[in-house]
């Protein structure tokens, strides 16, 4: 089969119609899936990563079917191309394609390697080896293609695509910013709050006549006392809440995390009665034996609301 | 160059193959279907790990959701549509459903009438677990089933790797 025949077939313009979506897409694969190299965010790193591979295949595959001096053409790296096309000026700069192999053998070992990976726990850390000297060989090449544009284009070239690019994305950032911000939720979680204090405070008054109003100092020492009155594991609040209630807490249990008790770090405490009502009878069984009285129920979450 | 290579015919192949053996999200042992219901995530996820369906067999969850008065030594005092609502989401993502490849594997380990109590007690954790002491003993550890202490993706379902 002749190449000469298909050549034509594929119009130069379109060529790089798709030359340009095919960097959009292999740039934006890398950047997210290097982005992504950590564990939490695996299935969009291997999606990301697989579609690299995709866009290799695919560029090489288009490659394969081009005539010499074509946009899709792929110039293979010689040692006397380079020594002629140091001196001429026309045409493709030879060390381009040298970058281009460069590129093509990192990319393509980034990811096979991720590839097998999948597969054999081996590759891993071959994977992360070869991932983190990628960046430097893209670099390389932005850098070169940077410095052939400027060498041939001029300046010309840089503003012109700065107005193309840099603009639209400049007003989007300026946008994005005036945009308005999502409202604190503090006032209304304030105003449930107090309503749960309210309702407390009156469960208080009926339950006894000497009561006159919540105490942070009692609700610091409801928190903070080692009372050995329920579950061994669980002397005090303190051993799954931690000493400082503005920190995150571990249950002492089953190693879970737990958010912070104070109000000023978690500012949705002490709002919905359901979940009040559950943790005030479950876990003060759990510390003291028996549910919390409306009293103490009101001491603690006065002593948490404390700024 | 007129006519591909040789050599660059088989490496494209080769790519291919490799892309059609492993399509995007195709998935490696170990990787469980996290708690996606948000009520059951918030109320297991409350206290422990939300752990995924997947790992235990149906018999098992009809069993720990018939036992809630006495939850590895708590109570749970659960409103009874809640308490539903989980009963029904494990049962119907449980390891012997029709839930997936990790989870029928994991399952399957567990000989046939034999009732497991807990995901620490079951074959396929304890062949993935062979750890020597001090791991188990390290603070950040507290207890066996703590899986997030170790496995970072342990919320997302992804055990693999570490």
């Amino acid at each position: 089969m002749n190449q000469d025949k298909t050549a034509p077939g594929l119009r130069r313009r379109w060529a790089i119609h798709f030359l340009r979506l095919w960097h959009a897409g292999i740039a934006g694969g890398f950047l997210v899936a290097y982005l992504t190299g950590d564990e939490d965010t695996y299935r969009m790193h291997q999606f990301s990563g697989y579609l690299v591979l995709a866009m290799l295949a695919l560029r090489l595959a288009a490659g394969i079917g081009a005539a010499q001096g074509h946009p899709l053409a792929l110039p293979r790296p010689s040692r006397a191309g380079l020594l002629q096309g140091l001196r001429q000026t026309q045409g493709r700069h030879p060390l381009l394609a040298w970058i281009a192999a460069a590129l093509l053998a990192t990319l393509g070992a980034v990811t096979l390697t991720g590839a097998a990976a999948d597969y054999v726990h081996f590759f891993e850390k071959l994977h992360e080896a070869v991932a983190e000297a990628s960046p430097w060989v893209i670099g390389l090449h932005v850098v070169f293609v940077a410095y052939i544009y400027e060498f041939r284009h001029g300046l010309g070239h840089w503003w012109n695509a700065f107005r193309r690019l840099g603009r639209p994305l400049l007003t989007l950032l300026l946008a994005s910013t005036l945009l308005p911000s999502p409202a604190p939720a503090a006032e209304p979680a304030a105003a449930a709050r107090a309503l749960r204090l309210s309702e407390l405070a009156a469960e208080a008054a009926a339950a006894s006549p000497e009561f006159t109003g919540f105490s942070a100092e009692r609700g610091a020492v409801l928190f903070g006392k080692a009372w050995a009155l329920g579950d061994p594991r669980t002397a005090g609040c303190t051993a799954c809440h931690g000493m400082d209630p503005r920190e995150p807490g571990r249950n002492t249990k089953t190693g879970r995390s737990i958010p912070p008790m104070a109000v000023s770090a978690k500012p949705d405490r002490y709002t919905d009665p359901d979940s009040l009502n559950k943790h005030f009878t479950r876990d003060c069984l759990s510390v003291l034996g028996r549910p919390c009285t409306a009293r103490e129920r009101g001491d603690f979450i006065t002593f948490m609301s404390k700024p | 160059m007129t006519r591909p290579h040789s050599s660059q015919r088989i490496f494209t192949a080769l790519i291919a193959l490799v892309l059609s053996l492993a399509p995007p999200g195709a998935m490696a042992d170990g990787v469980f279907e996290p708690v996606r219901d948000p009520v059951v995530r918030q109320i297991c996820g409350e206290c422990h790990l939300p752990f995924s369906a997947n790992l235990l067999p149906r018999r098992f969850w009809q069993h720990l959701m018939q036992t809630t008065s006495d939850h590895f030594g708590e109570i749970l005092d659960l409103k009874s549509d809640d308490a539903a609502r989980i009963a029904s989401y494990l049962t119907r993502l449980a390891g012997d459903a029709d839930s997936g490849k990790s989870g029928r594997k994991f399952v399957g380990r567990i000989p046939a009438g034999d009732n497991p109590l807990r995901i620490t007690g079951t074959p396929g954790f304890l062949r993935k677990h062979r750890l020597p002491d001090r791991v188990w003993r390290d603070p950040n550890v507290v207890t066996r089933s703590n899986c997030a202490a170790c496995h970072q993706g342990a919320e997302q379902g992804l055990f693999d790797g570490d």
